[in-house]
């Protein structure tokens, strides 16, 4: 009834925008990321164009749109990121809290980026930088993408084995348990089923918020006479890195931006997108500052404090500090995250790899319908999952791997990002606003040191580091990623006119194959051989550090 | 059920769901020109990825990406011819296919009984505003 009183009342614009063309994506590689969206909580018609002036409707829009950037966001609070977290908290009590903080913000800037590259696009992230990077960084991309999420994808299920292991689970038991279900969510090619079980699964990550509760009246100990342990300064610098590295990680671009395609999210749809980053990012720091105080506050007059193992004994010591109930929503945060974050990495190689070799991968596609990207993913989950049974399996050096590959990987994938989210080619009328690229360009310089040092810190783990030479570096880098960022967007000159066009939300990027070759900048130009001396010089790092260990042995 | 589609009401769909669905993939393959230019060339006979590439003057590596598209809607396949890799149409009824689709965009098919998809069109361009 509603609906035909509007119709009366805008009569004019309705008519209109019925027969605006839809926003469809031309470059889209598989037909089930065409169609309607059917989310966990609401569907939305592919042939609904018109404007929504009731609130209920768009609530009713935004609530079947979310899903990507809430799933992406809150599996960042995976194994890893619980670990640190809670190292962060016990070790250093809410010294590095306003890091978070930065994080979320820094982690919003990112995943709006590439979730407006999906919706315009509809092309993967892969994709993108294969067409317009070329073959070698795209396929450098790519092999970096799979190495480091086979690597993360081990450190959930080493995750989960911990979290299991604390109610007496053997890991026999808990992992071959943990990758049967990994395999099955997504396997009836129903993409609200999955939807709902990732909803499930972050609907459980607020068992954080009891566990501040719990850690905000801890059980009063007798004063413990233990001297205060001195954390030196260089492992402070390695931490708050190592913070920032488990934090942003490069999965996280290649899964939102597949993940807004399969859902056949629209440019028509992007502020409803945007709202879902924003929710994501909010619950991000809702669990994590969750987890980081709870730790501080239930160790802050412990002779734990300053005495992190790993997650599974923190587990243990949070049920002597706050209580039996405190220890075991710990053990089911930590198991959750991992599951939730697993899930997602996964995904993120699987529609990658189909991206990149044009075979069908989408959610609604079933295990027969699309065996490639069921096999792919299954393949990874029991291949990680097999690692961590082998017995003396050296997981420590997975772990540090993991943090020094992500190092080397993360600033790529955000030079990456910057230069497609300015190319006019690509994003017509969607290119990044010049705030924007000041904001996003700072955060890649920064981000590119902080990145350097942590693998620098990784290799060479006594070499001499501390906070005065740090600030210089990040300050330094800041001022001239923002110097970079405005160039980036003189080039743009069209810029500030192109967001007010009038065709801009049926803007789609033409057939990606047809689109000329970038426009060779200055400012391009700059960012590749940036990326290109970084590259040269982890790599470097690498190679020094190997052939130290083979000269030592 | 706000707006239903037109092709519910009319008619009983003779397929079933699922191979429409598999119908439909097919011509997903076909919905974008550059694949459907590959197809034209291979109309012709098996070609080289190299061959395309220098016919079509388009980039390689789309191409070969293009193919891999095809591919993986059974639209080609490769063959080993020596020590080549050459790509042809995956069998006859592609062939029919695509015939049969150049003949109807260039307006030689004959009607049938039951042809109503023109006037629909002209209803929907009268409806369209002025300007």
């Amino acid at each position: 009834m509603n609906d035909r009183r509007d119709t009366i009342e805008l009569g004019a614009d309705v008519t209109q925008a019925w027969f605006t063309p839809s926003a469809d994506r031309r470059s889209l590689l598989d037909r089930a990321h065409r169609g309607d969206i059917v989310g966990a909580l609401g569907r939305v018609s592919s042939a609904d164009a018109g404007p929504r002036p009731l609130y209920r409707r768009r609530i009713a829009a935004l609530l079947a749109i979310m899903g990507p950037g809430v799933i992406v966001l809150v599996a960042d609070n995976d194994a890893g990121g619980i670990s640190t977290y809670a190292q962060v908290g016990q070790d250093y009590g809410l010294r590095f809290l306003w890091l978070l903080v930065v994080m979320a913000g820094v982690l919003l800037v990112n995943q709006e980026m590439v979730g407006r590259l999906g919706a315009v696009t509809g092309a993967g992230h892969a994709r993108l930088i294969y067409e317009r990077f070329g073959r070698r960084w795209g396929a450098f991309a790519l092999g970096d993408l799979l190495t480091v999420n086979f690597l993360v994808i081990v450190t959930e299920f080493i995750g989960i084995a911990l979290a299991l292991g604390y109610f007496g689970v053997s890991r026999y038991i808990s992992v071959p348990l943990a990758a049967l279900v990994l395999i099955a969510l997504p396997l009836a090619g129903r993409f609200r089923r999955w939807e709902r079980a990732m909803y499930l699964l972050v609907a459980t990550s607020f068992v954080a918020v009891p566990l501040l509760v719990l850690a905000y009246h801890p059980t009063p100990l007798p004063p413990v006479p233990a001297g205060p342990r001195h954390l030196a300064p260089e492992s402070t610098v390695f931490m708050v890195i190592a913070l920032i590295g488990t934090t942003v990680a490069p999965w996280q671009l290649f899964f939102q931006q597949s993940n807004v395609v399969d859902k056949r999210i629209t440019a028509r749809w992007l502020r409803y997108e945007l709202a879902d980053t924003v929710t994501g990012t909010l619950l991000f720091t809702l669990g994590a500052v969750a987890i980081l105080v709870a730790c501080a506050l239930a160790f802050a007059a412990a002779p734990f404090h300053g005495a992190f193992v790993d997650a599974s004994t923190v587990a243990g010591e949070l049920r002597n500090q706050a209580g039996q109930w405190a220890g075991a929503l710990f053990a089911v945060a930590l198991l959750n995250g991992s599951i939730l974050g697993a899930g997602a990495v996964t995904l993120s190689a699987s529609y990658a790899i189909g991206d990149v070799t044009g075979t069908k991968h989408s959610l609604h596609r079933s295990w027969r319908d699309a065996p490639k990207f069921h096999g792919s993913y299954a393949a990874i989950v029991v291949l990680a999952a097999a690692i961590v049974l082998i017995p003396k399996a050296p997981l420590g050096i997975v772990t540090t791997g993991v943090q020094a590959l992500a190092g080397v990987l993360l600033p790529s994938a955000l030079v990456f990002l910057l230069l497609l989210c300015n190319d006019r080619a690509v994003l017509g009328p969607w290119v990044n606003a010049r705030w924007l690229n000041v904001i996003a360009a700072t955060v890649v310089a920064v981000l590119l040191v902080l990145s350097g040092l942590l693998t620098i810190s990784t290799l060479f783990p006594h070499a001499e580091n501390n906070w005065l030479v740090t600030a210089i570096l990040v300050i330094s880098a800041g001022v001239l990623g923002a110097l970079f960022g405005l160039r980036l967007s003189s080039q743009n000159v069209a810029s500030p006119a192109g967001r007010h066009l009038p065709g801009k939300p049926v803007w789609t990027m033409p057939p990606i194959e047809t689109l000329p070759p970038p426009a060779r900048s200055t400012t391009r130009t700059i960012a590749l051989v940036v990326l290109r001396a970084y590259l040269l010089l982890a790599v470097l790092a690498v190679v020094i550090k190997i052939v130290g260990l083979i000269a030592a042995s | 059920m706000r707006q239903s589609s037109p092709g519910h009401a009319a008619g009983e769909p003779h397929l079933s769901e699922a191979v429409a669905e598999r119908l439909a993939d097919v011509m997903f393959a076909l919905s974008t020109p550059s694949r459907v230019l590959i197809l034209g060339c291979l109309l012709e006979g098996p070609r080289s990825v190299g061959d395309l590439t220098s016919i079509l003057s388009m980039e390689q590596s789309s191409v070969s990406h293009q193919l891999r598209v095809l591919r993986e809607h059974t639209l080609v396949r490769a063959e080993r011819v020596g020590r080549q890799r050459v790509y042809a149409l995956y069998d006859e009824h592609v062939v029919t296919l695509l015939r049969a689709g150049l003949r109807h965009v260039e307006g030689r098919g004959q009607p049938t009984a039951s042809d109503s998809a023109r006037p629909v069109l002209g209803d929907r361009a009268a409806g369209l505003p002025a300007g």
